[in-house]
């Protein structure tokens, strides 16, 4: 899946945070089959807080990702931002 | 001994997984369950542990489906006793038989956007109220701090004004999304949130025919507006066309 991200395709950890928003939160669900462990707690409902932690972790990302483009465009002393690609 | 659960597939194909390592590096077989097969693998844990190397080997059996065919996911973690499989897919099998017709040659595509502008007037706002508060609070001398209670409603309604605003906005950005992509996504799925730097997610259901027609549109939505951040991905096992419990 990862060389078929396209958009943020370069950012391995961007690419698994995608998977990890698919795959924990969609799909078919067998009731009460599905156990998952973080950090050795296992989770029988899978918590709210898990995509949390993965939407603040987005969030860091594209900031990181803004700032740097606001660094270069300062450097090249024009504006153009090509937001989100 | 528990069977790990990928998907389910009326057109699967055995010799599609052969040599493929699943969670936990076990072999990816087929199991024929009548007038679908699921593609498991044996599986011996109480729980599946939530790391990028399960979480990758879940998608990458489902990707390797999708690369010609078109699987209906379980949601990663799933395992179960290989007689409980059975009985699920006895007991839904009308429900799952419609579900991979509708998604039948298709993926998932996937559409995030961060209201960056939006982002930068709250903040611009909030250091304004700021100041002006002070600035209030400075001409009215020290007697007015203590008791500045039409302060306290003003910032409040301009929250709420704020929040109504934010609202509308995030509901117009979804709505423009929609129609952008309308015709070249056969279903979408969205969330509204306009309280979140994400306000808008989005799961389109693409015939994978129209993948390059729908790319494009979705490109041309971004370079439309351009205080817009879109974080696109795909094509995904279609994971958000799933559930039969929720249709």
């Amino acid at each position: 899946m990862t060389d078929e991200v396209f958009g943020f395709d370069e950012d391995e950890e961007l690419s698994l945070l995608e998977t990890l928003d698919h795959v924990l939160e969609h799909g078919l669900v067998i009731a009460g089959e599905v156990t998952i462990a973080v950090a050795d707690v296992d989770l029988i409902y899978l918590g709210l807080n898990l995509l949390l932690g993965s939407v603040e972790t987005v969030n860091r990302v594209l900031g990181e990702r803004e700032r740097r483009a606001e660094l270069l465009i300062g450097r090249a002393g024009a504006g153009g931002l090509d937001e989100g690609r | 001994m528990s069977l790990y659960v990928y998907c389910l597939s009326d057109e699967s194909d055995a010799a599609a997984f052969e040599g493929l390592a699943g969670v936990g590096g076990a072999a990816v077989r087929v199991l024929s369950l009548g007038r679908v097969a699921a593609v498991v693998s044996e599986f011996e844990d109480e729980s599946v542990a939530v790391t990028g190397e399960n979480v990758r080997a879940h998608n990458r059996v489902n990707s390797q489906l999708l690369a010609a065919l078109t699987p209906l996911p379980f949601r990663f973690g799933t395992r179960a006793a290989a007689s409980r499989l059975a009985e699920y897919v006895a007991s839904n099998e009308e429900a799952l038989v419609a579900s991979l017709a509708r998604v039948r040659g298709c993926v998932e595509m996937g559409v995030k956007i961060r209201d960056a502008l939006e982002k930068a007037k709250g903040k611009r706002q909030k250091a304004k109220d700021e100041s002006e508060e002070t600035a209030g609070e400075d001409a009215l001398g020290g007697s007015a701090r203590g008791g500045s209670g039409t302060a306290f409603l003003l910032a409040k309604r301009r929250e709420i004004l704020g929040d109504e605003s934010a609202r509308l906005r995030a509901e117009e950005l979804a709505a423009w999304l929609a129609s952008g992509v309308a015709g070249a996504a056969r279903e979408s799925a969205v969330r509204v949130n306009p309280s979140d730097a994400i306000v808008v997610r989005a799961a389109h259901l693409v015939e994978r025919a129209r993948v390059e027609e729908y790319r494009g549109r979705v490109r041309s939505l971004s370079e439309e507006r351009r205080g817009l951040q879109f974080l696109t991905s795909g094509p995904w096992p279609p994971y958000s066309f799933s559930d039969i419990e929720r249709r």
